[in-house]
This record gives C-alpha cells, structure tokens and sequence, in this order.
C-alpha cells in the first residue's frame, strides 16, 4: 500500500513531464496526456483513500531518512482519514478541472504548460496532505504556491495577472515564513521533525503554553497565508485574471484549504495552546465580514466568487478555533465541492458571454444556459445553506459549535468566543445577500445589449452536473461523519438550524422587494477603497524587496558588467594605443627597423 | 695598413646611407641611401678578405653576390616607384601613407604633381 | 705612411665626401652624378685592397647599370631638375642623430675590436678574374646559380610590375 501511495504521488508529476515533453506535437495529444494522465492519478488516489477511511488504521511509511545536525529529515508519509478526504477532494476536482479546461482552453496555444502545471499542481497537494515529515510538507506547499503563481499568470500579456499573480506570491511567501521558522522551533523542541511524533508527544505531556505557543502562533500566520485571511486577504481576490477552471481548482477547492488542513492536521497542537486559538477565533471574525462586505458591494462575478472563498474560509477556521474539528472538516469538503462548481459555472458563462466577468454584461441568462443556471443555483443555495443542500448542514454545525465554545467558554475568551458567533450570523446574512444578488444579475433580467452568447460545449457541462451530485447529497455524509475517523460526531441542533434558516429568508425577502423596486441597481454601491492592508503591504514588503531588487540590478549591472565591459574596453584601449604605430609613414618604418636593428646589435655585442 | 682603416671608412659611409635614407623624401634618393650602405658592407667583406686572405676567397665573392642582389632589387624597386608615380602622381615617400590606419583613401584622391 | 695607404686615405675621402654630398644636395641628378663618383672611389678602394674583379664589376653594374637605372627612374618620375627645395625633411635631426649613433656605435665597435690587427697587402693573393673565376665556379657555383635564377626571378617580376594595365 505504501508502494501505492508513492505511486499515487509520482504519476501526476510524470504527467507533467510527459505532457511538457509531447505536449507540442499535437492539441489531442496534449489534451490525452493530461487528462489520461489526471484521471489515472484519481483512481489510485480514491484506492488509497477509500481504503484509509473510518476505522482504518493510518498508513505510517518512511521511504527514506538522512542524516542532518539536528533531527533526521524523512520522507515520511503518513494517511489517515483526513489525508484520505482531501486526497479524494482534490484529485477529484483536479480531473474535473482538467476535463473543463479541455473546452475552457481549447484553442490557448498555452495549453500544455497549463496542463503540466495543473498537474504538477495536484501532485503537490497530495504530497501536502500525506506528509508527515515537516520539510516534505513544506515541499508541497511552496510547489503550490509557485503553480498558483504560474497558474495565475497563464495570460501573462494581461497587466492584472502579472500584478495579481507577483502578489499572490508574495504575501503568500511572507507568511510562509511562520511555516518556517514553526518547523525550526518544532524540530528544536521536539527532536523530530515528523508530525506523528510531535502530535503525539504534544499530545502526550502537559500542556506548556509557553512554548508551543510560538510554533503554534507560527503556524497560524503561515495558514492564514495560504488561506487568505485578515491581513493576507487581499491577494485573493486580485488573483481572478487567472483562468476560471485555476480559480476553481487552487483558490477555492485546494490550495486555500490547505492552511486549514495544516491546522486540522496539527491540532493537538493548538489545543495546548489557547493563546493561539483565541488569536485564531478573532481573525477568523474579523475577516468573515470583512469579505462579505466586500463581496456584497463588488460587481465583478469572480471577485464575488473569491471574496466569498475567503469568508467561507473564516468560517472553517472559526469552527476550528471553537474546537470544531470535524464540523470544520466536513465545510472544507463541501465548501470545496461547491465552491468548485460555482467557479466552474461562472467560468461557463463568462465563456459563453465571450471573456467579460462584470456582472453588467450579464443579464436574463437562464434560458439561453440551462444546465449551467440549474448547477449554478445549486451551488449558491448550498452557499448560503438551504436545506437539504450539503451546505446547511456543514454551516450550522459550524455556527452550533461556535455558540456551544462561546456558552460553555472552555478555551477562547469569552468576548472573542461572542464576537465569533455574532459574526457568524451577521456573515450568514450578507453571504444570502450577496449570493442572491449575484444569482438575479446574472441569470435574470434583461439581456444584455448586443450580446453574442455562445453556447457551452459539454465537456464544460459535464463536471458541472457531476460537482452538483455532492452538493444535494452530501447532506447525508455531513450528518453521519464516522468516516472521518473513530469518535467524531457532530450533533445539528435544531435551534441553529431554525435561527439561520430564518435569517436567510428574511434576508432573501428584502433583496428580492428591493429587486422588484429598483432592478438591477439593487443597493447603493460603496465604492470600496483599496483596502488599508494593502498600502501597509505596500510600505512594508514591496517597497523594500523593490529597493533589494534595484539593488541587485545595480550590482549586476555597475558591477559585474563593469568587469565584462571593463575587459571590452581595455582590450579596445589596448588596441588603440598599439595603432597609434600604424601611421602609415615609411619614414617612421625605417627609423624603427634601423634603431631596432642596432639595438639588437648592441645587445647581442653586449651579451656576447 | 691597420685594418680598422678600411673598416672605418665603411661604417661611416654605411651611417651616411642610413641618414640618405630616414632623412631624404624622394624615393629615389632613398635607394641611392640604400645603395650607400650596401657598398660599406662590400668594403668590409672586401677588407676582411684582405686580411685573413682567405683560401675560399669568401668575402671577395659575397662581395660579387652582393652586387648582384642590389642589382636585382634596384630593378624591382625602381619598378615599384614607377608604379607608384602612376597612381599618385608623385614619388614623396612622405605622402605615401595608405599603409597607415586611415591611409586607404589616399589610392582614391592621387595628388596631381608634376 | 706608404704610398698605397696615402692612396687609400685619399679615396676614402672622396668617398666619404661625395657621399656625403648625395644625401644632402638639393639637385636630384647631382645626387646622381655624385653616387658616381662614390662608387667610382669605392671601386679605387677594392683595387687598392687587391680585389681587381671585384672593382672592375663594381664599375660595371654599379656605375654603369644601376647608376643608369636610377638616371631613368629620375627621368620617367619627372623629377624636377634643378634646385628643388623639399628633397630632404623639414626636420632632418632625428634622422641625423640616428645616423650619428649608428656611425658611433660601429666605428667605436670596429676600432675597439680590430686596433691591433694588420692588413698584409704584399701577402695578400690578388683577386684577379681568374682567381675569381676559379673560387666562384668550383666552391661557390650553387649560390653563383642561385643567383642567376633570383636575377631572373628580379628581371621578369620588374617587367610584370611596370607593365601598363591594357586599357
């Protein structure tokens, strides 16, 4: 089974190579690669996983170990339910993603690098979430963010995506730093640097919040990186010039989960640790409504869409700073399945409208895109939590957790433990607010004028009914978590269900009376200044890596050039002054021959 | 007599070629320079052949070669300045600069002189 | 002093002079004429050192043909005759300073070297055609054939050079 699993790993990584290597020689070979390649790589990928779920003991391999200062560094991996979830999410929606982009991209001469990258992409989160030594993670995870980078920038002819794509790295990078320098302060303590043991050894001793809180306040600020959060939540949204099938698969399934898995992974981590979870609780508050106040005045559908990732996100951080563990498992996997697909059909009507993504140019779009309007209105209803859609369920778990942490006050301070649950509500408003807002400017309404629709192939349909399945039904697995391993239950309280519930519907009445009254100019857009963050990223960051970057340009090109232009010169100097002789004056000629002639003369007396 | 008569004699008459030939602009006159010298160098392979009375008789007879090669290369040499008249127009040694950097130009402006 | 060494102090001068009178005449066939008379003394020099034939060839080629040739390059290059004011440099010094070295460095090298030794002229074999004759065409007759060839070699690259392109 281990021999699987490092299989599981390398296929998509050959994949990669050989759709680089081939890649070129024809579209359908490129496109057979890759997506052959994807789904072999999917189906080892739910062989490992299915086999690990439950009661199933974790799989604990260590392929090979060398020998450091410090601790040994190991290839290790380690797959246990958790492992399992993601491994099946994301494998599943990377192969979705594949297939869409078969018609998303059919005639982007890029093609091949894309496809390489996407699959290099999903072989890094593999690696990530069956990883148990530290370093390999990290592995993964920077392997992530230098695809999302490159993925990012796929039009790399577009100003926006260069700017969105140098900013995504670079905060993301910033914050990697906690990830860093944790696994320093870890491998320190600890003498290991693989995660079963620190957990188990963390979990093992009494708690010293001294000293773990350091790592575990490290480790925070590298997921909130990865994940967006206050004050790295800006590069999110600013990533959208990408390719949708990208924003599908790394910014709202994948990649943005990750910081969530590393603290899920870790946990008995922050368990010990109160400082961090409370630390975690008002970040998680804060940014939830930020976004969705974004979200709410934003007119572009992905910004929408990325804003809304990113408040989802708070939510399942706030689960896990309430003690939530499997509530905010079980929202990561749906909010992955959802968010995907809603990515997936709002590339499905950008697509048909002809490339524009501002809710402006779309209107009243519901007859002309059937599959994509029925799969679309599913993903938002599973957004905002209707029942029976997958996403009430996971929601009001999260929402019953916060309130039970902040009732019985058991880790997080209590007025942080109020602001979390009041949050939570609040955000459960604005996010009916914004997703119904952004459902009737697009598939409702007039058209717009002069529009050219065309319609979508089916290959870009397809994944969008089979990301829906999930949506309806995963109801069902949300409220009987045994799979997620021995012991975890969440119980729905019927109280939560019934208060949000209640929320949105009000919510949904005063938008749809507001829709009836003044059409699609729905509320008074705030224009959104350019978020404070990112002028203090501006001063802090940029400024200065710009200075280092200006700085090595000087020293190449003052310095090091200076040498190569230096030799140039000289020689040429050298030159010169060796023509000066050439003056053409037969005169000087013989003077020279027979001064010379003389001297060697003289010389030759002399030495004789 | 002492030897170093004949070879005296020959050194400063090789010296006065040498300055007939740095010091003169006609290119003439600088062959007439050269030939100078080369007669001081047959007046001390003639001297030296006095002397040491040589049973091959060596320096009478590199003295005979070395009028015949200085006949040889005043043909060639005074065929070169004629050539020379008729693309410049003039045989000034002075003027004649197109081996230097920036010579080659001159081949194109011949500077009419009688 | 004997008689034949007043003879050769004699000659020398006119050499020397005439010579001197060649590099620095302003009449471009008085530079002529006067390379006449030094190859003319110089010719008195070889007899009075005993090399007969050799005079008599120097006479022959060098008075008779080369003297003859450089006439006809003076003529065919137009040179003008008369006084002519730029035969020699503006700034003749450096010339002259080197002329001056070399004429130190060999005279004090030959002086120095040779004080002390002593031409026999009554010993010495005369170096009459048949002498001559004998040395060159028994030891030296490949460098004597070599020289006939380069004399032809000289002959047909003159009449290459000096033909005139058919225009």
């Amino acid at each position: 089974m281990s021999t699987l699993v490092l299989v599981m790993l390398v296929v998509p990584f050959g994949t990669a190579a050989v759709t680089l290597a081939v890649g070129h020689l024809s579209d359908r070979t490129a496109k057979a690669v890759s997506v052959g390649g994807s789904g072999l790589g999917l189906v080892l990928a739910w062989v490992v996983a299915l086999s690990h779920l439950g009661e199933a003991e974790p799989l604990q391999h260590v392929y090979a170990s060398t020998a450091t200062v410090g601790p040994a560094i190991e290839l290790a991996q380690y797959v246990d339910p958790l492992s399992a979830v993601l491994l099946l999410l994301a494998t599943t929606v990377a192969f979705l993603v594949q297939v869409y982009s078969l018609g998303y991209l059919e005639h982007d001469p890029r093609y091949p690098s894309y496809a390489a990258l996407v699959s290099v992409f999903t072989g890094a989160m593999a690696t990530v979430v069956t990883a148990d030594d530290l370093w390999v993670l990290l592995i993964g995870w920077e392997l992530m963010g230098a695809c999302s980078y490159f993925l990012i920038a796929h039009h790399w002819e577009l100003g926006d995506a260069r700017a969105g794509a140098v900013k995504a790295f670079l905060l993301t990078r910033t914050a990697d730093l906690g990830l860093l320098f944790a696994i320093f302060v870890l491998g320190e303590r600890y003498d290991s640097y693989r995660i079963s043991t620190i957990v188990t050894a963390v979990a093992g001793s009494a708690p010293q919040v001294d000293e773990l809180a350091l790592p575990a306040v490290l480790l925070i600020v590298a997921a909130m990186g990865k994940s967006a959060q206050v004050p790295f939540h800006t590069w999110l949204p600013d990533a959208m010039p990408g390719p949708t099938p990208i924003s599908a698969l790394i910014h709202a399934a994948t990649m943005v989960a990750a910081g969530v898995f590393l603290i899920a992974r870790m946990y008995p981590l922050f368990e010990a640790t109160p400082l961090s979870l409370t630390l975690l609780a008002l970040v998680s508050a804060v940014t939830m409504f930020l976004a969705a106040l974004y979200a709410l005045f934003s007119d572009d559908l992905k910004r929408v869409l990325a804003w809304s990732t990113v408040s989802q996100l708070a939510y399942m951080f706030g689960a896990l700073s309430a003690g939530a563990w499997s509530a905010a498992v079980l929202q990561l996997l749906a909010h992955g399945v959802f968010k995907a697909l809603l990515f997936l059909a709002a590339g499905s009507v950008v697509h048909a409208i002809g490339g524009a993504t501002s809710m402006d140019a779309m209107g009243g779009l519901r007859r002309r895109l059937p599959t994509t309007f029925a799969t679309m209105t599913l993903g938002f209803g599973a957004l905002v939590g209707v029942v029976p859609l997958v996403g009430f369920f996971t929601k009001d778990a999260v929402v019953h957790a916060a309130y039970v942490e902040a009732a019985d006050g058991r880790v997080v301070w209590p007025w942080i433990a109020w602001l979390l649950v009041g949050s939570m509500v609040v955000t459960a408003a604005m996010t009916a607010a914004y997703s119904l807002r952004a459902w009737l400017l697009v598939f409702f309404g007039p058209e717009p004028a002069g529009a050219r629709i065309e319609p979508v192939p089916g290959v870009m349909t397809w994944p969008l009914v089979v990301l829906a399945v999930p949506t309806v039904l995963g109801g069902l697995a949300a409220t009987n978590p045994d799979f997620l391993g021995p012991g975890h239950d969440e119980p729905l309280s019927v109280a939560t269900s019934v208060l949000l519930t209640l929320v949105v519907l009000v919510t949904g009445v005063l938008v749809l009376t507001a829709w009836r009254r003044r059409g699609r100019d729905l509320w008074r857009t705030v224009p959104v200044p350019h978020p404070t963050v990112d002028l203090a990223w501006r001063e802090l960051l940029v400024r200065p890596v710009g200075r280092l970057a200006l700085l090595a340009r000087a020293n190449d090109r003052d310095v090091i050039e200076a040498y190569v232009d230096g030799a140039a010169a000289s020689a040429r100097a050298l030159g010169w002054l060796l023509r000066r002789s050439q003056t053409g004056s037969i005169r000087l000629y013989l003077t020279v021959v027979v001064v010379g002639a003389t001297a060697v003369a003289v010389a030759a007396g002399a030495l004789g | 007599m002492p030897l170093w008569w004949p070879l005296l004699v020959a050194s400063l008459l090789f010296a006065v070629g040498v300055y007939g030939v740095l010091a003169r602009r006609n290119a003439v006159l600088v062959l007439m320079g050269v030939e100078l010298m080369l007669n001081a160098v047959n007046l001390n392979f003639v001297a030296f052949d006095a002397q040491l009375r040589d049973v091959l008789h060596g320096g009478q007879t590199f003295a005979l070669f070395v009028i015949v090669i200085a006949a040889a290369e005043i043909g060639l040499a005074l065929a070169i300045v004629l050539l020379v008249f008729r693309t410049h127009g003039h045989i000034d040694v002075d003027d004649l600069r197109s081996l230097g950097e920036s010579g080659l130009d001159e081949l194109d402006r011949p500077r009419g002189r009688a | 002093m004997s008689a034949v060494e007043a003879v050769f102090v004699l000659l020398s001068l006119v050499a020397l002079g005439s010579a001197l009178l060649v590099v620095t005449t302003s009449n471009l066939v008085h530079a002529a004429l006067w390379l006449v008379v030094t190859l003319g003394a110089v010719a008195g020099l070889y007899l009075v050192l005993a090399a007969e034939f050799v005079a008599w060839v120097q006479v022959l080629i060098y008075v008779g043909a080369v003297v003859v040739l450089l006439l006809f390059a003076l003529m065919l290059t137009r040179a003008p005759t008369g006084h002519t004011d730029d035969l020699t440099v503006r700034r003749a010094l450096p010339a002259a300073i080197v002329a001056g070295l070399v004429a130190l460095l060999l005279a004090v090298t030959v002086v120095a070297g040779f004080s002390d030794v002593r031409i026999d002229l009554d010993e010495t074999v005369v170096g009459s055609a048949e002498t001559t004759g004998r040395t060159v065409f028994t030891m030296w007759v490949l460098p004597f054939e070599v020289l006939s060839v380069l004399l032809l070699a000289a002959l047909v690259g003159a009449i290459a050079l000096s033909k005139r392109e058919a225009t």
